[in-house]
């Protein structure tokens, strides 16, 4: 529903997987898999050492949605002892192989299923304050039972997990105290539970975002309401989709440039040199320039890890 | 609500969106029934498919390269028209083979192109805009090229006038004649690129066949003379296109928040407008310039 693979792709930016990691464990350790790179970054920092980390998705400047895998993505599933992946539609490929290589071995974490959110949700849940403190507790108890012996450790890196992401989160309750209902514009749904938390109102219909998301015509209707939040300064700032766009997204973007409307580029994998924690933390430090200065961060530059 | 609010609901002669979709639709209805009134006569409905089908492989070329599509379509368009002419085969059976083969070698390369925009920079709905358009995602700033196309094609058309209807009708006549046949066979061809990579911007690359073949099928129906012909097709393609975007907007109020893809009801109006040419045309005129089968 929410992929849009009309072409048969196959596997993008595997830069991780090599041919010939078939075996279960290798140098001893074994394997997790995050099928999007900011789920992988989540298992290294709670598993530390003790296992292999590798990531699917990672190419910060293709569509995710129109990710298909190849026979070497296969293989590293099959060889995994943990596989986290979305699920809402956004990587329905590695469930399909999950299912084709059963193993009892194997630790599953779909962070749909964990949040418990319906099928039609946004699948774009990392933005969301809440998830990856879950996803992190989830991974720490699979780890725990494939490594009983570690379970102390990997608890205390939930701890300290949960504990880097409190300056995000305090930033985040700030700016919706100082800046509340902050009116803002979207291309894609991507970034819009970052927004939600930070209590600024969405005015770009959901149909067009959806639309955009699933490259669908876009109704005209929808298309005329977004010229108009921006040419009429009806919003602070527009939030822009780095990983798709099309001429109908530029000719947003122009719009904003030319109504002197900040434009804060999201992204739907983690850009280069950033982790989880100084990812979004970036992402809301672009949102208050805007805000508060009317400045445009329209790519992240590259980052480092949260300290 | 008034009537008239009921056809024009609000906002539709405002809306940027409609109004470049108005302009290039008109424009590609206009020339793809000009073209397409002689395609049929020359039999080359398929090749004139065929040739929408290559395009597409510039099309999403142009979405690969981040270029005008209109300009990716219209390149390939007119290499494949050249192409098709310069081959010059003249058995109708050898010449569907190889029309067959190309056209699969042009949409084979535009599922390489797709798949290679996915890596490099996902543009969002290439696929859809290439295969079966995207009217209301057109950027304003194309106008001026779709315009200047279109004009191109109906002069070039003009211009030769007399000698590709006599070869339409009748390429023996013409030969014998001393007209220029290539010539104009090659002017005919050039005229078919421009109008099919209008269309394909319109109803992308697989539906363009409709806006070219229908409404000149529909209007041989009717018409008995090719002057009339040639007005009818002008009509019903223009009329299929507005009406479709139209349609297309009001469907936004039935399903809330979800239009329905404008190529669908341009098609569908196309069709509507053959069927009810066959029972008008029959009552109307019981010979016609259509060729009998």
């Amino acid at each position: 529903m929410l992929r849009r693979s009309l072409i048969p792709a196959v596997a993008l930016s595997l830069t991780t997987l090599v041919a010939g990691c078939a075996s279960p464990v290798q140098g001893g350790r074994p394997i997790a898999i995050g099928i999007e790179s900011q789920y992988a970054d989540v298992i290294s920092q709670i598993a530390g050492p003790y296992v292999e980390v590798r990531a699917i998705e990672t190419n910060p400047n293709t569509d995710p949605h129109q990710f298909e895998a190849s026979p070497a993505v296969a293989r590293a599933i099959a060889s995994a002892s943990l596989v986290v992946e979305n699920g809402l539609g956004y990587d329905p490929w590695a469930a399909r192989m999950i299912a084709a290589e059963p193993s009892a071995r194997r630790k599953v974490i779909d962070v749909q299923r964990l949040l418990g959110l319906p099928a039609i949700a946004n699948p774009h849940v990392w933005y969301d304050p809440g998830t990856m403190p879950a996803v992190a507790a989830a991974v720490a108890a699979a780890l725990s039972s494939l490594q009983p012996a570690q379970a102390a450790y990997f608890q205390a890196n939930v701890r300290k997990f949960d504990a880097s992401l409190v300056p995000w989160t305090e930033a985040l309750a700030a700016f919706k105290r100082r800046y509340p209902r902050t009116p803002v514009a979207v291309t894609e749904p991507v970034a819009d539970e970052l927004l939600t938390a930070a209590g600024c109102s969405i005015l770009t219909p959901h149909s067009l975002q959806i639309a955009i998301m699933n490259g669908v015509d876009p109704a005209p209707q929808d298309v005329a309401a977004e010229n108009a939040l921006l040419r009429e300064h009806r919003v602070k700032v527009l939030v822009y989709n780095r990983q798709v766009t099309s001429a109908l997204t530029d000719s947003f973007l122009e719009l904003a440039r030319r109504s002197g409307i900040p434009v804060v580029g999201v992204y739907e994998t983690l850009p280069a040199g950033y982790d989880y924690q100084s990812w979004m933390q970036a992402e809301l430090a672009a949102l208050v320039r805007a805000v508060s200065r009317g400045v445009s961060t329209e790519t992240l530059g590259r980052g480092a890890a949260h300290p | 609500m008034s009537l008239l609010e009921f056809i024009f609901p609000p906002g539709f002669l405002a809306n940027g969106p409609v109004h470049t979709a108005l302009i290039v639709g008109a424009g590609a209805a206009i020339v793809s029934a000009v073209v397409g009134v002689f395609t049929v006569l020359r039999g080359q409905s398929f090749a004139g498919h065929a040739l929408a089908d290559v395009s597409s492989a510039g099309g999403s070329a142009a979405f690969l390269l981040g270029i005008n599509p209109l300009l990716g379509f219209l390149g390939v368009a007119a290499l494949a028209a050249g192409g098709m002419e310069w081959a010059d085969v003249r058995d109708a059976r050898e010449r569907d083979l190889v029309t067959g083969v190309m056209l699969g070698v042009g949409l084979g390369l535009t599922a390489l192109l797709l798949y290679l925009d996915t890596l490099r920079g996902s543009t969002s709905g290439a696929a859809i805009a290439v295969l079966f358009g995207s009217m209301f995602t057109i950027p304003a700033s194309i106008v001026p090229l779709a315009l200047a196309v279109a004009g191109a094609a109906l002069v070039a058309i003009g211009a030769i006038y007399r000698p590709l209807l006599l070869s339409s009708l009748s390429a023996d006549l013409a030969q014998a004649q001393g007209a220029g046949v290539r010539r104009t066979g090659l002017v005919h061809a050039l005229a078919l690129a421009l109008a099919v990579s209008l269309a394909a911007m319109t109803v992308g690359a697989i539906l363009s066949t409709a806006l070219l073949i229908g409404p000149a099928a529909a209007a041989l129906r009717l018409a008995d003379r090719p002057g009339r012909a040639l007005a009818w097709a002008v009509l019903i393609g223009w009329a299929a296109t507005w009406g479709g975007i139209l349609l297309a907007y009001d469907s936004f109020y039935w399903t809330p928040g979800h239009g329905w893809p404008v190529s669908f009801f341009i098609v569908m109006l196309i069709f509507i407008a053959y069927l009810l040419a066959g029972l008008v045309g029959r009552w109307l005129t019981p010979r016609s310039l259509e060729r009998p089968a």
